[in-house]
């Protein structure tokens, strides 16, 4: 079968990387240039942390935008190389060797592997380039303002409920089948970009996805040691 | 709109006379040239003969084991040697002599005949040295290349000074040469200065000759040999001390009469006074059609040529990053004040853009090569990159637990100068301690440890004294002054070749600094602060010149007697000179 018009879409968080952004938040806050500076920061994102975990749920896109905001005034250089350094020595070693499977699957059978993260892109890029199997990251991005973060995200936000009005748009640009796609999702928030495409698959799910999955009938993968 | 300019075109058959070759900013121009530029007429390399070991052997030591001539090596391989005899010629002299101190009439009047271009990268770079190393180098090195280049048919002379001549100054640095300007403002007359320097430097070495001096020397050394507990009946210890005693003050003298005098003029330090000297002098003593002032900002690791990262010796923000690297963190330096750093490989692309624009007469009168108003980079970013670089290395290489988990961690910070813990700060708050360990009256028991710690602190004491010396030094960089160099002489027209072009908009700070500039001064200048040696550089091919190709001249006879007898005439100070490093 022919599957050049097709993509596999990948949530990277839950599916291929064990980590996500709160951790990856509160490593870079708790890395800031001033010791006094770190504590704040730190505790910023701790007070985010339940507020991320509620918000989680259902539409993610306002926690990310809180829990970045601890990035606020730091510079450009420091939130790079924090993000490189965290992307080599933490996340490497919690890539998903299932979630490598599933990709390479995917693409050998001819198809686009599209990977979503709810990640910033100075860490999800320097990430991705231990990947391999795929042909795109798709990931939030940090805005900068004079060399500095301004501690929001720039529009659009992956990882919110507009997942599934963002992968019709994709899938226009790219002149993708949805009908032949596959998504793979692992959070509630996912199940907007599942219900998308033809072939939608839950790892790992959580509560609320895991529900939805199993009323939709939809195939569950569950990553085993 | 001007026409494109091929620097192969303009060298072709061009022959070119260089100085300080010795040094970074000289070995990478001259390897860039020989490896870039195939067109190119014969290199003569100006060259000291130092401990005894002639100019031809010191330029064959050097080809075979700087790491700047790798990319020649890797090129020409076995044929290294040919190739080299085929373009460079040794010539022995030394720029702090006149005539160079050439000493063959027949290679001096050959050179004179033959030379398109001479390229004046000698100089001695420390901030503050001894004033007659300065003046011989700096100045009548100077004055040297200019008469020998007057004397040439054709020569011009392209002369690598400093961004900094303006002196302490703020705002935009235009491209220009005032030969009557003196930064304070005042009327200066650089030949009556330079007179001066001369008279004033006659009259401390005859006050280090009076009796008083030498008593005082004298005293000062029993003094020495009792606080050491040394044996003062033991004349030839205190000869030898005495010597060193007085050699020490006869160079702080120096030291305290140059710094005197660019303070006075409002230089930043005896290296910037003693460069805006020379280039006054130069300007004066050729017409305009035959010169070109290039300078440089704060010249640092390689970009890219002759690899990434390479550097050489003691450059401008060597001690400082390597101060950074340690628990001192709290660096006195204004937010925003630009940081006017650029690669070697960058400055050697434009010195050969400037000469091929003054081989072609089509030279601008100065060309600044900075980065602040092409590319800024602040003291403060450069400050956190510094501690980022220190930060990946430390976590990935540290050589203790500490140093991984707290010492990397340790994040250098930009402060003011009357911060909490500043250096003056640090410093009353140790001597308190100190004198409180000394002074109270503890039980027995703990008085041999408090001794033993008031020592301690003391040693800590003298940390924060070179500390303290070293943030001066650069507070006139960091703090009090703001430049902007313009650079647009070196862009008005556009380079043929592309790996000539040098603009700084190029560079990515981030990365150079991190991955580039910071690796490499761990790599090839850090070592130097420990008392370590550099990594050495072998060639897979042995070099040597072929024996045949031998046409070094020897030096001046009477030079050498001269450099027996220190100092005894400020016009001639060879000592200086052999101390000498160059740009």
């Amino acid at each position: 079968m022919n599957h050049r018009n097709t993509a596999a879409f990948f949530r990277v968080e839950g599916i291929v990387l064990g980590r996500g952004v709160l951790a990856a938040s509160a490593y870079i806050a708790g890395n800031a240039k001033k010791f006094g500076e770190r504590a704040l920061r730190l505790g910023l994102v701790a007070l985010a942390a339940p507020v991320h975990s509620l918000l989680g749920q259902t539409d993610r896109a306002l926690a990310h935008r809180i829990v970045h905001l601890a990035f606020r005034g730091m510079t450009e250089d420091r939130v790079t190389i924090l993000a490189e350094e965290y992307a080599e020595d933490i996340l490497r070693s919690k890539i998903l060797d299932q979630g490598v499977e599933l990709m390479k699957r995917a693409r050998d059978e001819g198809r686009r592997v599209v990977l979503l993260s709810d990640g910033v892109s100075s860490i999800m890029e320097p990430f991705a380039r231990h990947l391999k199997h795929h042909d795109e990251l798709v990931c939030n991005h940090l805005e900068f303002r004079d060399g500095e973060a301004t501690g929001k995200l720039i529009d659009p936000i992956i990882g919110g409920a507009s997942g599934g009005k963002w992968l019709r748009q994709y899938a226009a640009e790219h002149d993708l089948d949805l009908a032949h796609c596959t998504a793979y999702g692992s959070h509630g928030p996912d199940m907007l970009l599942l219900s998308a495409v033809g072939r939608p698959c839950a790892v790992n799910p959580d509560f609320v996805l895991r529900r939805s999955a199993r009323d939709a009938d939809w195939p569950i993968i569950e990553y085993h040691d | 709109m001007h026409s494109a300019l091929s620097i192969h075109q303009s060298f072709a058959g061009r022959h070119i006379l260089l100085t300080g070759a010795s040094g970074f900013l000289g070995k990478v121009w001259l390897a860039m040239v020989l490896h870039r530029v195939p067109t190119v007429g014969k290199i003569f390399v100006l060259l000291r003969p130092k401990a005894l070991r002639p100019a031809r052997d010191r330029f064959e030591r050097m080809v075979a084991t700087s790491p700047a001539f790798k990319p020649l090596h890797e090129l020409h391989g076995a044929d290294m040697g040919e190739f080299i005899a085929q373009r460079v010629e040794v010539v022995e002299g030394d720029v702090s002599l006149p005539g160079f101190g050439i000493s063959d009439p027949e290679l001096a009047a050959r050179l004179h005949r033959e030379l398109d271009l001479i390229v004046n990268c000698a100089g001695l770079v420390d901030f503050d040295p001894d004033l007659r190393e300065a003046m011989s180098t700096n100045v009548d090195g100077a004055i040297h290349a200019a008469e020998f280049t007057r004397r040439c048919t054709r020569a011009r002379l392209l002369h690598v000074s400093t961004c900094y001549v303006t002196g302490l100054r703020n705002g935009t640095i235009p491209e220009a040469l005032d030969p009557d300007f003196s930064p304070c403002g005042d009327a200066f007359d650089v030949e009556a200065e330079y007179a001066e320097v001369k008279a004033v430097s006659e009259q401390i070495l005859a006050a280090h000759d009076s009796p008083d001096a030498e008593a005082a020397a004298l005293a000062e050394t029993r003094e020495l040999m009792r606080a050491k507990g040394q044996d003062e009946g033991n004349a030839m210890m205190l000869r030898n001390i005495l010597r060193r005693v007085k050699r020490q003050r006869l160079k702080d003298d120096f030291v305290a009469e140059g710094q005197r005098r660019a303070t006075r003029w409002g230089w930043h330090n005896i290296y910037t006074y003693s460069k805006a000297m020379a280039e006054a002098l130069i300007a004066r003593a050729l017409p305009a059609e035959r010169w070109s002032m290039f300078r440089p900002a704060i010249v640092e690791s390689a970009l890219e040529y002759p690899f990434p990262g390479w550097n050489q010796g003691f450059n401008t923000c060597t001690p400082l990053i390597y101060l950074l690297g340690g628990w001192f963190r709290h660096m006195p330096a204004r937010i925003g004040n630009p940081f006017d750093v650029i690669p070697v490989d960058f400055v050697c692309r434009g010195l050969v853009v400037s000469g091929a624009e003054l081989l072609l007469g089509q030279h601008a009168p100065v060309y600044q090569c900075g980065s602040s108003d092409r590319n800024l980079l602040t003291i403060d970013r450069a400050i956190e990159l510094t501690a980022l670089a220190h930060r990946k290395h430390l976590r990935e290489r540290g050589g203790t637990a500490l140093e991984r988990v707290l010492l990397s961690r340790w994040d250098a910070v930009t402060t003011d100068l009357d911060h909490l813990f500043s250096v003056p700060n640090i410093r009353s708050a140790a001597e308190g301690l100190r004198d409180w360990l000394r002074e109270t009256k503890f039980p027995k028991f703990m008085r041999k440890g408090a001794d033993e710690w008031a020592d301690k602190t003391d040693d800590a004491l003298d940390t924060v004294e070179t500390i303290d010396k070293m943030v001066d030094l650069y507070q006139p960089f960091v703090h009090d002054n703001a430049y902007i160099f313009i650079s647009q002489a070196l862009f008005v027209r556009a380079v043929v070749e592309p790996e000539f072009r040098c603009d700084p908009k190029t560079i990515d700070w981030r990365r150079y600094w991190v991955d580039t500039h910071v690796p490499g001064l761990r790599k090839w200048c850090f070592p130097l602060f420990e008392n370590k040696t550099p990594p050495s550089y072998a060639p897979r091919h042995p070099f040597s010149l072929p024996r045949a190709s031998e046409e070094s001249v020897s030096f001046h006879s009477d030079a050498h007697i001269d450099r027996a007898v220190p100092h005894a005439d400020l016009g001639r100070p060879q000592l200086a000179a052999q101390h000498a490093e160059v740009l």
